[in-house]
Formats: C-alpha cells, sequence, structure tokens
C-alpha cells in the first residue's frame, strides 16, 4: 500500500513522465489516440477486464443472491455448489465476492470522484489565479508530506468505520496529488496565447477555466481518476483489513478482514485467495489502462 | 551567500512542515470523539474516576491553553508522557524507530537494486515483449494486497520449507553473530513484501525517464559519433535518469516508515506503523503525537538527504 | 561516476550498520542455577504488547498474562467459579465489618525480601487511595482499609456487611511488593517498567528483557512454592506479540512458538485440533454473552417490546454456527450453569418464535405496515474487536426483521463503543464478559442503578431490594436462594438477554506437557502454575 503509483509519482518528479502535459483535446487526437490504444494489447485487456467489473458490480442481483447471514456448512473448500466455497459462517464466498464488486467500486469512484473534483478545482484557480498559486502549492506539498496511511486509521478509528468515513478519508488524502499533477499541465496551458487571447474576449474567468482550461488539462485529469480510484481500493481494502471498515457492507476488504479475524487466511485459501485476485485484477488493469492511454497519447508513439 | 540562505531557506521549509504535521494530529486528536479516558479504564470506573483521568492528562484545558503548553513542552525537548503506559513517550517510540528504519532501507535498498536494473532493460527494449514484460510484474507488485502475499510468503518459506522463521524481528534466544543472522533472516520476508509493492514506481520511472533521455540530442549525437549503445545507455542515459528515481527515494521513505503496518501486522514486525495503529486503538495521545512527530521528522530527514545525493548526480549543480 | 556510485553503496551500508549496532544488543545466557528444574524455554504467543507492567492499571489480556506471572492473587478460581487458595490459604469474615486472609509464610519476592501481610495491606490500602484504572479498584466500594495484624494475616474494615468483598478482592487483586511500589507517589500513575533496576517477582517468572512490539523474556525465579517441587520447570518463557492470528497460527505450526495464549477462533478449532503436533486443550467459560435493552427507550421500556426482541433471536443458530457449538445457553439466565451452587434449571431460554414476536408487538400496540414491518428502529451497538459478536449481531438483525422489527447495527471500533456505552447513545447494547464469578458482585454492577455495567439502565424496587439482600447475606444457601429470585425477575422482565457461556480452546505444542487449565481466557492454560508446571516430553 505505498501511497504513490508511477503515474502521479512520475509527475511529482517536475519531469511529468507519463502523464506527459500534451493539450490535445481536438477530436483528430483523440481519434489518433483511439487508434493507437487500439492495438495495445494489454491496454485494451485491461478495458475489457475494467468492463466486466463494472458490469458485474451493475449486475451483482442477477448473478448472484445477497450472502445469507449463515450456513450450515463452515469453511468448505469451492465445489459446484459454491463456486468459491463458504466462509466460517457458512455464508457463500462467490456471493460476497460478487456483492463486494459493487461496494468496492462504489468507495473507488466515490473517492476518485470527490479527490479529482476538488484537486481539479484548486490546480486550476490557483493556475488561473497566480496570487492565489503560491499558497496552494504550500498547502499541497505539506499535506503530500503527511504520512498518509497512519492518518487515514486516526481518522477512521476516531469518526468511526463506515462506508461514508472510508470514502471521505480516501479522497482527503488523494486530492493533493491530483492538484499537483494537473496544476503542472494547467500552467504550460494557461501561458498558451490562446488564453491570453481569451483573457481579452472576456472578463469571467469562469468562461476561461471552463472552457479553455479544464479541457485542455482533461487527459491529466482521465490518468488520475483511475489512479486515483484503484488507489482508493487498496486504501480501502487496507482499512477493512485493520478492522476499519464498514461492518454491515460486503466489500472484497471486509471478506478479507473476516478470513483474518478468524484465523483462516492460511488454511481456507479460498478466502484469501478470490478477493485477493479481485483487488489485483482491478488496480492491475485500472493502472495498465492509464500507461496505455498515456502511450496512445503521446505523439512520438503514434509516429512510430 | 546563495548558498547559505539556500540552507537557511531549506531549514525554515523543514521546521515549517515538522510543524505542520504536529498540529494537523494535535487537532485531530483534539476535534475528532474519542475519550482517552474511558479507553484505558476499566468498564467498572466510575465518572468522577474518569473525570480525574482527564484533569491528571491535561485535557480538561481549553484546546488553546493545551497546545501552546504541547508546543512550548516539545520545544524544550520534552515529548510528553503516555496516557496508557505513564513512561515517556520517547521510550515507547525509540524502541520501536530502529527496526522500522532498518526494514525500510533495506526494502529501499532491494527495490533500487531490482527496480534501476529492470527499469533499463525494459528501456532498452522499449515495445518489445520484455519490456511489456516488466511492466506487468512491476505493476502486479505493487496492485497486490500486502497481507494476503505476506501470508502467503509465511506458509511457503515459514511453515512448508522452514527455510525462514515466522514474526519477530530477531531471535530472543540468539547471541553474538548468531544474532545479527537473525536479525537478517527475519528481515527478508517483509523487506522482500515491501520491496514487491513499491517495485512498479521505480520500474516505471526509470524506464520513461530513460526513454526521453535516450531520445535526447546527446545521445543520438553520441550514437552518431561511433560509441557503443551499451556505454551510451549505462553511462550518459543512465546518469540522467537517475534523478528522478532519487527524488522518488526521498519521497517515498518518508510514506513507508509510516505506512508499513500492513506489512509489520502481518510479519509480527515491531514497526511505528504498528505502534500507531496500537497508540490509536488506546487512543494514547501522546505516543500519537510523538509517532507522527518522528515521521515528520524522517520525511524532512530523506528528503534532505535526497538533496544531497540529488546534487552528487546533477551535472548541473556540479559544473555551476 | 563508477566511484560514486560506490560511495552511496557504501553510505547506505554504513547506515545499515550503525543502525543495526543501535539495537539492543543481547543479553548475557541466564545461568541456571536450580537442579531438578528444567532448561527449556516456553514461548507463547499473544496478539498485543503489554501496556502497563504495573498489575493495578493495566487491563489488556497481555498485561494480565504477564505480571500474573510476577504478582501473586491471593485466590485463585476453581472451574465452577469456587475460589481456590493460592497466596491465601484462608479466608473469611471475622464479623460482618471485617474480613480477613491468613497468608502462606514460604513465599519471597525475587529480590530476597519475604512477601508478609505488609506487603497485601499496603497493596489495598494504596490502591483504595490512589484508585488506579484497573479491575482491582473496582473491587473495592466498600473497603476501608486494610491491617497488618501479624506477618501472616490481614484483615480488611469494611464501611458496610458485604458477603461477598473478601473473595472478590481476593481474586481480582494482585500483591505488589511494598518496598518496591512505595517509591512511587502514586500506584496509579507508577510505570514499573523495569528502568529502576528491573522487575521484582513473587511468581514463577520475572520479566527480564523486553522489545516492544516483538517479545517479553522472563527468567525462572529460584522458588515459586505454589508449584510442585517448589521450582518452576521452564527456564524461560518468552511472550511473542503476533498481531495477526494467522501468523499466530502459522507460528504454532512451523514450532516458533510453543503455545497460543488467545482463545482459538471457534472456527480455528477442528481444523487445529486435526493437525498433527498440535493439542488442544478445551477451557471452561466462567463469563457470558449478552443482550442489554435500553430502559431509557420508551418503546423498549415496555416488557412485550423485549419480549418480543428476545424471542426473534435463533440462539442456536448463534450458537451452533457461529460457536461451532463451543457455546451452552444459560437458560437466558445471568446464572450460568457453570456456577453450580447458583444455576436454576427452571428458568429456560427465551424461545426463537417469530408469529409470537409480532403478537407481542401487536399487544404493545404496535401496528406493522402493509409489508409487515412495526414503526420502530433500534440502534444495536457492539465492538468490531470482538469478533464472535460481530459476526452473531447480524443474525439478531436478520431475525428481528423476520417478526418486523428493524435493528440497525452499529459496530464501531472499540473506543467509540465504549464511549457509545458510557453515554447510552444505544438502544441494545451487545457485549460479553470473561469471568462473573460472583453472582451478588455482579448483579450489583448490571442491575442497580448507578451500577458500572449496568447497561440496560434498569432500576426495578423489587430486584434492588433482592441484591440489597444477597450482599448483606451471609450464608450460602439464603444467598443462592436470593440471587435466583433476582435472576428470575432478570429473566422474566428480559432486563438482560444472556445468550451463552463460551467454552474456549486453547492450542500448544504436543511437545509439551503439564499445563494445568483454568477457567475463562484470562488464566486459560496461561496461569502461573500452568506455566510453572509446563514441561517439554521426549
Amino acid at each position: 500500500m505505498t501511497s504513490l503509483d508511477p503515474l502521479l509519482a512520475g509527475a511529482t518528479t517536475g519531469t511529468a513522465v507519463l502523464a506527459e502535459p500534451i493539450a490535445d483535446s481536438n477530436g483528430r487526437a483523440s481519434r489518433a489516440t483511439w487508434r493507437v490504444f487500439r492495438r495495445d494489447p494489454l491496454g485494451m485487456g485491461s478495458m475489457v477486464i475494467l468492463a466486466l467489473l463494472v458490469l458485474v458490480a451493475l449486475a451483482a442481483p442477477l448473478i448472484a443472491t445477497y450472502p445469507a447471514s449463515y450456513g450450515t456448512d463452515v469453511l468448505k473448500a469451492p465445489s459446484l455448489t459454491n463456486l468459491f466455497g463458504t466462509d466460517s459462517l457458512g455464508r457463500d464466498v462467490f456471493g460476497e465476492v460478487i456483492w463486494g464488486t459493487q461496494q468496492s467500486l462504489l468507495v473507488a469512484v466515490s473517492a476518485s470522484f470527490i479527490a479529482i473534483v476538488v484537486g481539479t478545482l484548486v490546480a486550476v484557480l490557483g493556475a488561473y489565479f497566480r496570487r492565489l498559486d503560491g499558497f496552494i502549492s504550500i498547502i499541497v506539498d505539506l499535506t503530500l508530506s503527511l504520512p498518509v496511511l497512519p492518518l487515514m486509521i486516526l481518522i477512521a478509528a476516531l469518526i468511526g468505520p463506515s462506508t461514508t468515513t472510508i470514502i471521505g478519508v480516501v479522497a482527503a488524502f488523494s486530492w493533493p496529488e491530483v492538484t499537483r499533477l494537473v496544476r503542472s499541465q494547467a500552467l504550460t496551458v494557461v501561458n498558451l496565447p490562446y488564453v491570453d487571447a481569451a483573457r481579452l474576449m472576456t472578463t469571467s474567468p469562469f468562461w476561461i477555466i471552463s472552457r479553455h482550461i479544464v479541457p485542455a488539462v482533461a487527459p491529466v485529469i482521465v490518468v488520475s481518476v483511475v489512479v486515483t480510484a484503484s488507489r482508493a481500493v487498496l486504501s480501502a481494502a487496507g482499512l477493512a483489513f485493520l478492522g476499519l471498515g464498514d461492518p454491515t457492507v460486503w466489500s472484497w476488504g471486509r471478506i478479507l478482514y473476516e478470513a483474518q479475524q478468524s484465523g483462516a487466511m492460511s488454511s481456507a485459501w479460498w478466502l484469501t485467495l478470490i478477493p485477493s485476485i479481485a483487488i489485483l485484477l482491478l488496480v492491475l488493469s485500472a493502472t495498465l489502462l492509464s500507461i496505455a492511454y498515456n502511450d496512445a497519447r503521446n505523439p512520438r508513439n503514434r509516429a512510430r | 551567500m546563495s548558498r547559505l540562505s539556500f540552507i537557511l531557506r531549506r531549514l525554515g521549509r523543514s521546521v515549517f512542515t515538522i510543524w505542520f504535521a504536529v498540529t494537523v494530529t494535535f487537532l485531530l486528536l483534539r476535534l475528532l470523539p474519542g475519550d482517552p479516558a474511558l479507553a484505558i479504564a476499566s468498564p467498572n470506573m466510575t465518572d468522577d474516576a474518569r473525570a480525574a483521568l482527564l484533569t491528571q492528562y491535561g485535557l480538561d484545558k481549553p484546546l488553546i491553553a493545551q497546545y501552546g503548553i504541547y508546543l512550548f513542552e516539545l520545544v524544550r525537548g520534552n515529548f510528553g508522557t503516555s496516557f496508557t503506559q505513564s513512561i515517556p513517550v520517547m521510550n515507547v517510540l525509540l524502541q520501536r524507530l530502529p527496526w522500522t528504519l532498518l526494514l525500510t532501507f533495506t526494502a529501499l535498498l532491494l527495490t533500487v537494486l531490482v527496480g534501476i536494473p529492470l527499469g533499463v532493460l525494459a528501456a532498452s527494449k522499449k515495445g518489445r515483449f520484455i519490456d511489456k514484460f516488466v511492466q506487468i510484474v512491476g505493476v502486479t507488485g505493487q496492485s497486490i494486497f500486502v497481507p494476503s502475499i505476506g501470508v502467503l510468503l509465511l506458509f511457503v518459506f515459514g511453515l512448508n520449507l522452514r527455510w525462514l522463521p515466522i514474526g519477530g524481528a530477531y531471535d530472543t534466544n540468539a547471541y553474538g553473530m548468531a544474532w545479527y543472522g537473525s536479525v537478517i533472516s527475519h528481515l527478508i520476508l517483509p523487506a522482500v513484501s515491501l520491496m514487491l509493492i513499491q517495485l512498479g514506481s521505480y520500474v516505471l520511472t526509470m524506464r520513461s525517464t530513460l526513454i526521453e533521455a535516450l531520445g535526447e540530442d546527446y545521445v543520438t549525437l553520441a550514437r552518431a559519433n561511433g560509441l557503443p549503445y551499451r556505454r551510451i545507455l549505462w553511462k550518459h542515459a543512465l546518469r540522467n535518469a537517475l534523478l528522478p528515481t532519487t527524488t522518488l527515494i526521498g519521497l517515498q521513505l518518508g510514506f513507508l516508515v509510516g505506512g508499513a503496518v500492513l506489512t509489520e501486522t502481518v510479519f509480527a514486525y515491531p514497526g511505528i506503523g504498528r505502534g500507531i495503529y496500537e497508540a490509536v486503538t488506546q487512543l494514547d495521545f501522546p505516543v500519537l503525537q510523538g509517532a507522527f512527530l518522528l515521521l515528520a521528522v524522517t520525511v524532512v530527514v530523506a528528503n534532505m538527504l535526497t538533496d544531497i545525493v540529488y546534487g552528487f548526480l546533477d551535472p548541473r549543480v556540479k559544473t555551476s | 561516476m563508477r566511484k560514486r556510485n560506490l560511495s552511496i553503496a557504501v553510505a547506505a551500508a554504513a547506515a545499515l550498520i550503525a543502525l543495526s549496532a543501535c539495537a539492543p544488543s543481547a543479553p548475557p545466557a541466564s545461568t541456571s542455577t536450580a537442579a531438578t528444574a528444567g532448561s527449556d524455554t516456553l514461548t507463547i504467543a499473544t496478539t498485543t504488547d503489554v501496556v502497563n507492567y504495573n498489575p493495578l492499571i493495566g487491563n489488556s489480556r497481555s498485561d494480565y498474562w504477564v505480571t500474573n506471572l510476577m504478582y501473586p492473587h491471593l485466590l485463585s478460581i476453581a472451574d465452577d467459579g469456587k475460589k481456590e487458595p493460592q497466596v491465601a490459604t484462608k479466608w473469611g469474615y471475622v464479623n460482618d465489618t471485617t474480613g480477613f486472609y491468613d497468608l502462606r509464610s514460604d513465599m519471597k519476592w525475587s529480590d530476597g525480601t519475604p512477601l508478609t501481610a505488609a506487603d497485601v495491606a499496603w497493596t489495598m490500602n494504596a490502591v483504595k487511595k490512589d484508585a488506579p484504572s484497573g479491575t482491582f479498584y473496582g473491587q473495592m466500594a466498600n473497603f476501608v482499609s486494610a491491617t497488618a495484624v501479624s506477618d501472616t494475616r490481614v484483615e480488611i474494615a469494611l464501611s458496610k456487611p458485604d458477603s461477598s468483598i473478601v473473595e472478590e478482592i481476593g481474586f481480582w487483586g494482585n500483591v505488589v511488593p511494598k518496598h518496591v511500589f512505595e517509591k512511587a507517589a502514586s500506584v496509579a500513575k507508577f510505570a514499573n517498567d523495569g528502568t529502576d533496576g528491573g522487575w521484582v517477582s513473587a511468581g514463577p517468572y520475572t520479566l527480564k528483557t523486553v522489545q516492544v512490539g516483538q517479545s517479553y523474556s522472563m527468567d525462572r525465579v529460584d522458588s515459586y512454592p505454589l508449584v510442585e517441587g517448589g521450582v518452576p520447570i521452564a527456564a524461560k518463557v518468552v511472550y511473542r506479540v503476533f498481531p495477526d492470528i494467522n501468523t499466530e497460527i502459522l507460528a504454532l505450526q512451523s514450532g516458533e512458538v510453543d503455545a497460543i495464549a488467545n482463545a482459538l477462533p471457534p472456527a480455528q478449532v477442528a481444523q487445529l485440533k486435526s493437525s498433527s503436533g498440535i493439542t488442544v486443550e478445551e477451557v471452561g467459560g466462567l463469563g457470558y454473552a449478552h443482550m442489554t435493552y435500553n430502559m431509557k427507550n420508551a418503546d423498549l421500556a415496555k416488557l412485550q417490546v423485549r419480549q418480543a426482541l428476545a424471542a426473534s433471536v435463533d440462539y442456536d443458530a448463534i450458537r451452533k454456527v457461529v460457536l461451532q457449538d463451543q457455546a451452552v445457553s444459560t437458560g437466558s439466565s445471568p446464572l450460568m450453569p457453570v456456577l453450580s451452587d447458583y444455576y436454576d434449571k427452571s428458568l429456560t431460554e427465551y424461545t426463537f418464535d417469530t408469529d409470537k414476536a409480532r403478537q407481542l408487538m401487536q399487544q404493545a400496540g404496535y401496528t406493522a405496515d402493509s409489508s409487515g414491518n412495526f414503526p420502530v428502529a433500534f440502534k444495536f451497538i457492539y465492538s468490531l474487536q470482538d469478533s464472535v459478536t460481530s459476526q452473531w449481531a447480524q443474525l439478531v438483525k436478520d431475525g428481528a426483521a423476520k417478526a418486523g422489527i428493524t435493528i440497525n447495527l452499529v459496530g464501531t471500533e472499540r473506543n467509540t463503543y465504549l464511549a457509545a456505552t458510557a453515554k447510552g447513545d444505544y438502544d441494545i447494547y451487545a457485549g460479553n464478559f470473561a469471568i462473573m464469578d460472583d453472582p451478588v458482585t455482579n448483579f450489583t454492577l448490571a442491575y442497580l442503578p448507578g451500577g458500572a455495567i449496568n447497561y440496560s439502565l434498569v432500576d426495578d424496587p423489587a430486584l434492588n431490594d433482592l441484591i440489597a439482600q444477597g450482599t448483606v447475606a451471609t450464608d450460602t444457601a439464603s444467598k443462592v436462594a436470593i440471587m435466583q429470585k433476582a435472576a428470575k425477575i432478570v429473566h422474566d422482565q428480559v432486563y438482560d438477554n444472556v445468550m451463552y457461556t463460551q467454552n474456549l480452546f486453547f492450542a500448544h505444542s504436543s511437545k509439551w506437557e503439564g499445563f494445568v487449565t483454568k477457567p475463562s481466557e484470562l488464566l486459560s492454560i496461561v496461569n502461573p502454575l500452568s506455566v510453572a508446571s509446563a514441561h517439554k516430553v521426549g
């Protein structure tokens, strides 16, 4: 559970490694990006997996019945009746994983949505109103220097574990990285001639920001969404594992937490393996997808 | 002169960073719900006794007074006394800190030793199968849920193969050289897990900066001049590509020291992350404040070290 | 360039070596003087660190286990909750307001000072004066002062007649060395962390070295008269910390630890019983798990609503699935079967019948809506650290839902749970007690107004009166009769829904034998006598 990942970390080095700031918001560039992207098996594969996960989350009621509160056969290995086996209360792990997808994706999407909105807003405001920028970058730097996971533990424990708490806590510590990433891109856009021209034409900063700056930083935001969301899944699972998850809703983290509490992690391998694979699939495909997207967006790669 | 002012500004910034972390922790502890007297007293304790405990901890004073006292004592080098253990906070934390630092440094060293060559490999074979493969390995590592891989490693290497011990930082019955041996054998599994989860960052950063560097004019020029590719790769391009990696180390070290709590939990490693978790469950405010202070100091020191190394590596700094 | 890389590597290596050198160096090997005893080390796993070395403050399991090996109790406990001699050989009452303990004369502290009545009396008076936050002080309500009338006899003066206090203080209270603890201004603030020349013990072992987060190493004392042969058998006892129970179990299976001090999760018992090289010991429970209904809630103040809730719990399923048949019904009474003198067979468990629950709700004046739900919703609190309760909470909710009663589960971190409990911020409280050994004491705390664990916030004059009578009753027969009457009120009025007594299972390596089991997780196989008697076979 490192709190840095290659995409954002690259940006923090100032070289903006993967999320290269390229202002290509027009349709032609998008189509070009898509042409390159389509040829990348990793990117396409990741996209299919992500789509499947979303489908599972949406169609959970059609795929599996909601896990009952108990069953008679406890800790049974996977079989035809229980595809993923049963847990220490005899509940069907298949149902738990399917319904857990919903919760895990909900946390991922909500947390990253909040982080992206706040992070982007702060970054764009900072870039546009230069007087705010110094202050904002100090706040961002300071927040980034805080130990994230220990603080998440502290807050989740004090406020009390619930889905809202987890989403809030993960979002609260994710927005500064988004700001940092988006800010570097926004700064290059603000100084471009067409933004200067726009400034002459209108006095409404809102218009300039929404019509010129936000579209220009959109590709960076796309990457951030994916990365923040996948990290939210890992953070939520980590908190759940420490007993700070929502105990009333099924999530992948809760399956792992209950396996840990019942001491079954090594003997009942299916309880550990299956939710871990689900987490792995989500985070892995999200990360590979964003790498592929960046590669495809880079004109240097297109030329190839 | 500019050097002195640079150092002074750097120091000021460090102090400011530490102050920020300390203040955030202080406020979170006091403003969020949670009653330390309840946490440590047995359930059959009277309300009077609880109130007395709060007075004893100084938690009945106004917030601003508590904060003033806290900062004043901090500046004097007094980190407070643990609520639950009645012993100085640093006695509690300094028993754990060396192990955390040992684990973190080892994991970082392993990551760099493995991650840089892998990144170079991927960059030099850009677009080929091996490049994709290295990327997938790196990204898979950081997508793994630590406790799962931890239990798996313990099951295989600790229980089935019996190659490595399960839990702890050293063998309490080993002395002399054997004791150092036991420190190393206890370190392997947690350090490898930590390495796995951060490897991706290094591989990908290394790969992309190196690819960029290889596209620079001076590399093209060197190739045109007939310098062997290998030499260009290792001597010129790599040197430039090391800079972002160094920054990454500085950034990650701070996060790692506190963020290894899951690893420490599964491997029963006596680190500071686990200490924070336990202090949270006991609502031991002074220990938490002390721990977050130590983490902030670690971040600051790590960043300073990074700056120094950066100075060594960056040719521009050298020439100026 | 290469040279510079090298210098960085050297610097990093130097930093690592420096760090290792900072680590505490290994202590010299202890030399054993006892001839009869063995030279083995018994390694015991626990999930938490020791928080307090001062037994008068300590609250956690690990605190209790480690300090119990150093600071003896006057009394121990039998499987049925009856008290047994430990440091005290005889105990009782001189008159209504004076109790006494007669002590063994052969106990001594590890620094050679004899353990006498002066230590015992000083400990009690210091606890009364300084009010340390441990369980001991909670037993002191009617205690005034203790006097050492001779080296082997202590008398305690009481503020009013209390027929339970002598046994309760004797069982819950430790004896600490006066000559060490009196240096501290207050025993409530004394850390006893061994920084002042190490620990002084009168138990079978003395703490020697501590690695916070990892291990607590204890050496055998030369003489421990309570164990057969007078000397503990294992030369060293090491408590190892494994925060994750999965790692703990792996460590037992690999032989890295010899025993696990924590009770096994119910679902792991069968699995470990069938593992070769591991012995699982069963230990009777002395406590219970329960739900209380907050009488301050207008809905719950109605008897029929409480009865309806009690009828909507599938007790058998909870015991069968969550506890894997490792628990016994108490007949929905706080007088558990394990307290054989007090147990009243005529009280039977509430019947699980959701139709009857619906009828009761209608009788109480509630009308179900079109979907069959009554217009009530109850906040149900429990601690997430309590994994067994967390598991059955869901079953309680589902059962109530069948009866049309809504229960909102609020599982929280332990501190939030305690805070909610203290504020009365709940409708239904779920929790458990490890040891409820003495009915009078427990009823006083659980059902009298203002009682520390009166979680139903009940104030029933008839019940109050019976408990008051029980407190002063001196002969066992009349005391039992009074408490049975009180328990019947609690049962019939559904003030407290006592669900089961959990029997506990403890695992140790088959290479070790001779453990002496005692009831409850606090004593189990790691009580001082058991640890001192355990020995390696083969």
